[in-house]
């Protein structure tokens, strides 16, 4: 006898957006893809907000000077480290779509994410410098 | 060994929200995990809800979240989930569906996805005197996606899914590809309108949960970049 099944529940339509699950590497690189690229979409729009200075010298030096502070070479930092891993693992994703790499994506990952390191201390290191003679003489 | 089953418990006639409940059961390194179930259910609290069947992995129905990640209980062993005597193993219902009971989700809306990419051969071309036949070569194609047992570890661990309920799911596009690589069939192209849309192929971000969690260690991902690229290259 077939079984009347009109009494069960609706599936909810609504979103369960946030759960808690284990995280592994691949989910790992992607909530760090999204973090970092909302951060350098935050970032774009306070730069270019930044620019309107441009129209007046006296402005754009007081600005300039001001980015000197340690602060701002912090964040100097982090920004390049933003834009060094999400172009590092937007290739990962590319090679993994395009060219079907997914077998290898652990290993791509912990490589690209060398390579990241690499960069941001080779490139951050004029950063480093400042900061650490700033507090440290 | 003696060890903690904790247990997200639900029951819509009583509880106004699912709540957590530990019971001890004991085990053996190569007991499945769905023994435990079965020890609380049999000698702890008959009441405990879950599906299975088959207990052997061929069926699909015991797909649930243990340790905080989409498993099939009959097919994955206490010595993997534990290091020692005392140590508690956590059984939850597979995360993004509404809970009927205790483990048991509701997986309408699974099965309508599933049937929505037509999960059948489409082949209109007159029928052989014999049967339709595929080389080795073909059948390697799609061989891996083929071992599907439908259990929903992968839909119900994706990101994607959770944030959007429409979105169609790894399990529903693996069956596409299944079907749009399979040399025998001519529907790609009636697939292809399902699986390449917004509700689609494009909200799959390759993170990967899919493959962790698939208990039969399908490469999902890489079958739906492939799938990807067919709907790309079907454009040109």
């Amino acid at each position: 006898m077939a079984l009347e099944t009109a009494e069960r529940p609706k599936a909810a339509t609504d979103s369960n957006r946030f759960q808690w699950y284990k995280v592994r590497t691949g989910m790992f690189a992607w909530m760090l893809h999204r973090l970092t690229g909302v951060a350098l979409v935050v970032y774009l729009i306070l730069h270019v907000w930044e620019l309107r200075a441009l129209t007046d010298p006296d402005a754009f030096n007081a600005l300039i000077t001001k980015y000197h502070a340690p602060i701002y070479k912090i964040g100097e930092f982090l920004l390049l480290g933003a834009v060094v891993y999400h172009a590092l693992n937007g290739l990962r994703i590319v090679l993994i779509d395009f060219l079907g790499w997914s077998p290898n994506q652990k290993r791509l990952f912990w490589t690209l994410g060398a390579v990241a390191v690499i960069l941001m201390v080779v490139g951050g290191y004029p950063i480093i410098h400042t900061v650490v003679t700033h507090f440290f003489g | 060994m003696k060890l903690n089953v904790k247990i997200k418990r639900y029951n819509p006639e009583v509880d106004d929200a699912p709540h957590w409940e530990t019971y001890e059961a004991p085990a053996d390194p190569l007991d499945s995990a769905l023994a435990l179930l079965l020890h609380v259910k049999w000698y702890e609290d008959g009441t405990l809800t879950f599906r299975k069947s088959c207990a052997h992995g061929i069926c699909g129905s015991d797909a649930m979240q243990i340790n905080g990640e989409n498993k099939l209980a009959c097919s994955v062993l206490v010595q993997d989930l534990v290091s020692g005597d005392g140590d508690t193993i956590t059984f939850a219902p597979l995360p993004g569906s509404p809970v009927i009971k205790d483990l048991v989700i509701d997986q309408s809306r699974f099965f309508e996805k599933y049937r929505s990419v037509k999960p059948w051969m489409i082949n209109d071309g007159p029928a052989p005197e014999r049967e339709r036949l595929q080389s080795p070569e073909d059948f390697d194609m799609i061989e891996d996606s083929t071992k599907c047992i439908m259990c929903g570890a992968c839909t119900h661990s994706c990101p994607s899914t959770w944030a959007d309920p429409e979105y169609l799911g790894p399990a529903a596009m693996l069956k596409a590809y299944r079907y749009n690589m399979d040399t025998r069939d001519d529907g790609s192209d009636e697939r292809l309108e399902v699986v390449d849309s917004s509700e689609g192929l494009w909200k799959c971000y390759t993170i990967f949960n899919c493959v962790q969690s698939c208990p039969k260690d399908i490469d999902i991902t890489r079958w739906l970049s492939a799938l990807k690229r067919q709907a790309v290259t079907s454009q040109l």
